[in-house]
């Protein structure tokens, strides 16, 4: 599903220059249940953001079902979001003015869908997610846990085929965490790819691959067993 | 502590180049206009105020009434009014009369003559009430005697060059001598009273035969100087009926006016005089300044989330809400002084285009103490209101809260309604100006019932009606010419009027009514293209028609005659007969309607010849030139054009207008400069929303809709207020003028239209901006 080769990110400021990912080379595919992990300021949200197109690779390739999408401009890259990725942020990312009902909604209405359709899947994914009774809610009037799994239900709306995770459970106590985790494992079941940067070992545990990086380098890759 | 201070300051403004950048321009802007203004509206106050004894100083008008109900006010009175009230009536220290000389005069000295229309007639008095200092002769006895001419410094130059002109003689139209007796410095140009010459009242019986022992006549200005401690109300009582108590019938009360207000109030009540252009103009200073105020004031609380952490900071480590407050205050103080600094060189690059457009003699001059005062208070008030809500709000951020990341966010409300005032403001002065541009435009294209178009005229020299009709039979030889006549006055400004007419079936009790009456020559009434409605114009083929009148429309109205033609009208003494009415034609300027007319022949009283042309005039001018040197190689030839004088009589009002469009163009620009700062500050705030809405789909045409709709609606609510208070300003203003246009809905669309426009273009350049960005920068910009 996912391919890169030789994937290089820089970051300049005036004087100096940082690699954030150095020769990246991976390959992701479909149904699988990715973790990538490792400390601070390795590359991991870096390499996350380049896989869903949210950033540019300074260099390198980047394939999406075998088409090489990194020379996408920005129209290409929209629509290819839209139709295949979801995202989900350590900080949720929900928009501050829109209820929890209108948030979830918005990705349906950048597709054009029809109202009545928009009504239905919106109800259906909120319902879902049970967080129904908050759907008339501003996000700040909810708990973490359940901003979270707002942001999931954002992010699952279109069924994405792949869903991108950054550190989903960062921000959240361990029962909601654990919640969360359990959300994401069941979209995995049904057929979602997922792809997740974590720094807890118990959510990585939840995957079938572990991606470690360092430095910009990927250092090692644990084939796990499928509980 | 001030060098830190500055460090700061200075840092802060490099920092953020592109915001210090429109904050300064735009403060400077809103400075520059208010200077400008400042300076017009100083000038014009500064009128008659270099007169030492200004607070006593009066002008006395009349007002007549008449049948119709209308009160005319003049300051014509009678000749003999000076001198009789200085003497009767005890609070009256001195008195004089001032008169123009009537037309061109031919001066001579021995060996140049020269034509001059720039001479003022006085009672000696003049010299103790005026201070018009006196450089030459003794200044306790300016005009000793009935044979003295002063004469200013400009003219001693030009007839005498550098020699001593006390004692020179001066001829006036070669019978009458004067000897210069003093020379006066050249009359300020914020002077109402300007002249080259003063001559002694009497000059007006000498040379024109003019009796100046009538209570009837009412042709001269009376000036009067009161006495220390005098209670004007009871002055005005004593004035008032003055002229009735020396004249039974009169119709005519008496009335006094600061003669310092001579320059700017207008005594007929016209609500469209020129004090009034002088406090809207205050105002719109006051207002362009108030939208760069706001503007700062949006951009810097706008700025304050960025600043918001430096606020906390200095919380923590000790500073009070007082002393930050003082520090936002300085900076802001500190930035208006700048943007002053940048005004006073704009205004000095500018002040030459401003002296071209309002016609007068400003100078910036930063020595004057008044004006270094209200600079000061410029710069205090724009640093005050514009620095008070930023340093307010800055000030009270509580530190915990902000470095925790959670900033106040209730300031919005303020903004948008500083965006909205702004707005309101820009969209009332475009309706304005686009209503006051047709109403000039239309008074100048308004068909007046004559032609204006290829007519010359050539004032005459005194004396000179018994040259006219051998002049007008070379004229008109000359190919190109199509018809001559003469008259006592222009259509374009008809000011002789009498109210002493009777005609059959005028009621006994029936109250004056004042008839515009003119003298004219045969082929007036067809050089002028007047339509002539019943009879016919004057002829030479009918014989004699000098006791033969020709009526307007209006005249006709209000005689109400059964026949009209034929019938007998006595004006003064003297009986004519009504042959013809004509189309009522505006002989005024059109802020005025049409008043009731009679034109009849009498070659005594022509004071100018009209010429029309068939077009190409320069070459036609040149042959008459060339005829009139021939016949009078003494007089200087000079003409004007009437299409010319038409427009200047309008002259004012254009000004104004193009002053006015001016400082329109520059609060729009001022309010978009505030809409640009405004969106931008939005769109920070939203950056991270428009990053998450990229994410999750969202293109550049939805980014730009959200934003258009955001500030569509406050664009759209500024318009509905705008709209009906421009329309009110607008039927106001126009209700002052005779003939007027209508407002058109147009107006209020296109200012409509125009507010979107510029909101349309800075969104969309915002927009455009975000969108092209990576939206992980935006999710994490915090």
């Amino acid at each position: 599903m996912i391919k890169t080769n030789n994937l290089m990110k820089k970051f300049r400021t005036n004087e100096v220059e940082t690699t954030a990912l150095n020769n990246v080379n991976l390959e992701i595919n479909e149904g699988e249940f990715v973790a990538i992990m490792g400390p601070s300021g390795c590359g991991k949200s870096t390499l996350l953001n380049i896989l869903g197109l949210l950033d540019n690779p300074s260099s390198g390739e980047l394939f999406f079902y075998n088409e090489r999408v990194d020379g996408y401009n920005e129209r290409q890259r929209t629509n290819l979001r839209k139709e295949n990725i979801g995202f989900v942020f350590q900080s949720f990312n929900l928009i501050e003015e829109l209820t929890i009902y209108e948030n979830v909604e918005l990705p349906l209405l950048y597709m054009k869908v029809s109202s009545s359709e928009r009504k239905r899947r919106v109800n259906e994914t909120l319902d879902r997610m049970k967080i129904m009774h908050r759907a008339k809610h501003f996000p700040q009037q909810l708990s973490g846990g359940q901003q979270q799994r707002a942001a999931i239900a954002r992010a699952v709306i279109t069924n994405p085929k792949l869903i991108l995770a950054d550190e989903p459970t960062g921000n959240l106590d361990s029962t909601n965490g654990e919640e969360v985790m359990n959300l994401l494992t069941q979209l995995n079941e049904t057929g979602t790819t997922i792809v997740m940067v974590t720094h807890s070992p118990s959510d990585a545990d939840r995957s079938h691959r572990i991606i470690q990086l360092f430095d910009g380098h990927i250092v090692t890759e644990n084939m796990r067993q499928k509980l | 502590m001030f060098k830190i201070f500055l460090n700061t300051v200075f840092r802060k403004l490099y920092l953020q180049k592109g915001y210090s950048l429109i904050n300064i321009l735009g403060l400077a802007t809103g400075i520059t206009c208010s200077l400008l203004i400042l300076l017009w509206v100083e000038y014009e106050l500064s009128f008659d105020s270099f007169h030492q004894n200004k607070s006593q100083i009066y002008s006395v008008y009349e007002n007549q009434t008449y049948a119709d109900g209308e009160t005319f006010t003049v300051y014509a009175t009678p000749a003999p009014l000076a001198a009789n009230l200085k003497e009767n009536i005890d609070e009256i220290d001195k008195a004089t009369r001032i008169s123009r000389t009537w037309g061109k005069l031919m001066l001579s000295t021995e060996g140049s003559t020269f034509v001059e229309n720039s001479g003022l007639c006085v009672d000696p008095d003049f010299f103790k009430i005026f201070s018009f200092p006196v450089l030459l002769g003794n200044p306790n006895l300016v005009m000793p005697d009935e044979r003295s001419i002063v004469i200013t410094e400009k003219m001693s130059k030009r007839y005498f060059g550098e020699d001593n002109p006390l004692g020179k003689t001066i001829s006036i139209n070669t019978n009458l001598k004067y000897h210069v007796s003093a020379v006066l410095k050249d009359s300020p140009k914020n002077s109402s009273l300007y002249f080259d010459f003063l001559l002694p009242f009497n000059f007006i019986k000498e040379n024109w035969g003019f009796n100046l022992n009538n209570w009837d006549s009412h042709a001269f200005l009376t000036i009067i100087q009161i006495k220390n401690n005098t209670y004007i109300p009871s002055l005005e009582t004593k004035i008032k009926p003055y002229i009735k108590q020396n004249l039974k019938q009169s119709n005519t009360d008496l009335a006094l006016q600061k003669f310092s207000d001579y320059h700017l109030h207008s005594i007929n009540g016209n609500k469209l005089s020129p004090i009034l252009y002088i406090r809207i103009f205050t105002l719109v200073a006051f207002i362009i300044l108030l939208i760069a105020c706001f503007n700062y004031m949006n951009l810097s609380t706008a700025r304050s989330e960025r600043r918001a952490r430096e606020v906390a900071v200095r919380k923590v480590v000790g500073a009070h809400k007082r002393g930050l407050f003082a520090l936002f205050m300085a900076e802001s103080i500190f930035i208006s002084l700048l943007a002053f600094g940048l005004a006073i060189v704009l205004v000095e690059l500018l002040l030459p285009f401003f002296k071209e457009l309002t016609q007068r003699d400003l100078t910036l001059k930063l020595s004057n103490p008044t004006l270094l005062l209200s600079f000061a208070a410029i710069v205090l008030f724009t640093g005050f209101v514009s620095g008070s809500y930023p340093a307010l709000y800055l000030s009270s951020f509580k530190p915990i809260r902000i470095l925790k990341g959670k900033l106040y966010r209730d300031s919005h409300l303020f903004r948008k309604l500083m965006v909205i005032i702004q707005f309101i403001i820009s969209v009332a002065l475009i309706i304005c100006s686009s209503v006051i541009y047709r109403q000039l435009d239309f008074l100048q294209d308004k068909d007046v019932g004559y032609q204006k178009d290829n007519i010359i005229y050539i004032e005459m020299l005194d004396n000179f009606q018994k040259h006219y009709p051998k002049l007008k039979e070379n004229l008109i030889k000359i190919p190109g010419v199509l018809k001559v006549t003469a008259a006592n006055q222009m259509p374009i400004n008809f000011t002789n009027s009498t109210s002493d007419i009777s005609w059959k079936g005028k009621s006994k009790d029936a109250k004056d009514v004042l008839f515009q009456l003119s003298f004219v020559d045969y082929d007036f009434i067809e050089t002028f293209e007047m339509e002539v409605l019943q009879g016919r114009a004057f002829s030479s083929k009918q014989g004699a028609d000098s006791l033969k009148l020709v009526i307007n429309e209006a005249a006709a109205s209000v005689m109400n005659m059964k026949y009209t033609i034929g019938e007998k009208v006595k004006i003064w003494d003297y009986e004519g007969e009504v042959i013809g009415i004509v189309k009522n034609f505006n002989f005024n300027s059109l802020q005025v309607g049409v008043k009731p007319l009679l034109m009849l022949m009498s070659s005594d009283e022509f004071k100018y010849i009209a010429i029309k042309t068939s077009g190409d005039e320069q070459p036609i001018i040149n042959k008459i030139r060339e005829t009139w040197s021939k016949s009078f190689p003494k007089i200087p030839f000079s003409y004007r054009l009437l299409k010319d004088d038409f427009s200047y009589l309008y002259k004012a009002e254009s000004r104004m207008s193009l002053v006015f469009i001016s400082f329109t163009l520059i609060a729009i620009i001022i309010s978009a400069l505030g809409l640009f700062g405004l969106s931008s500050y939005i769109i920070e705030q939203k950056y991270k929303e428009m990053g998450i809405r990229k994410v999750f789909g969202a293109e550049f045409q939805n980014l730009l809709r959200s934003f258009l709709y955001r500030f569509l609606k406050w664009i759209l609510l500024a318009n509905l207020i705008a709209w009906p208070i421009a329309y009110f300003l607008m039927q106001w203003w126009l209700a002052g003028f005779a003939y007027r246009i209508h407002i058109s809905w147009m107006e209020f669309l296109g200012a409509g239209l125009l507010s979107i426009l510029i909101a349309f273009i800075t969104v969309f350049y915002q927009s455009y901006k975000i969108s092209t960005i990576a939206p992980i920068k935006a999710i994490r910009y915090e």
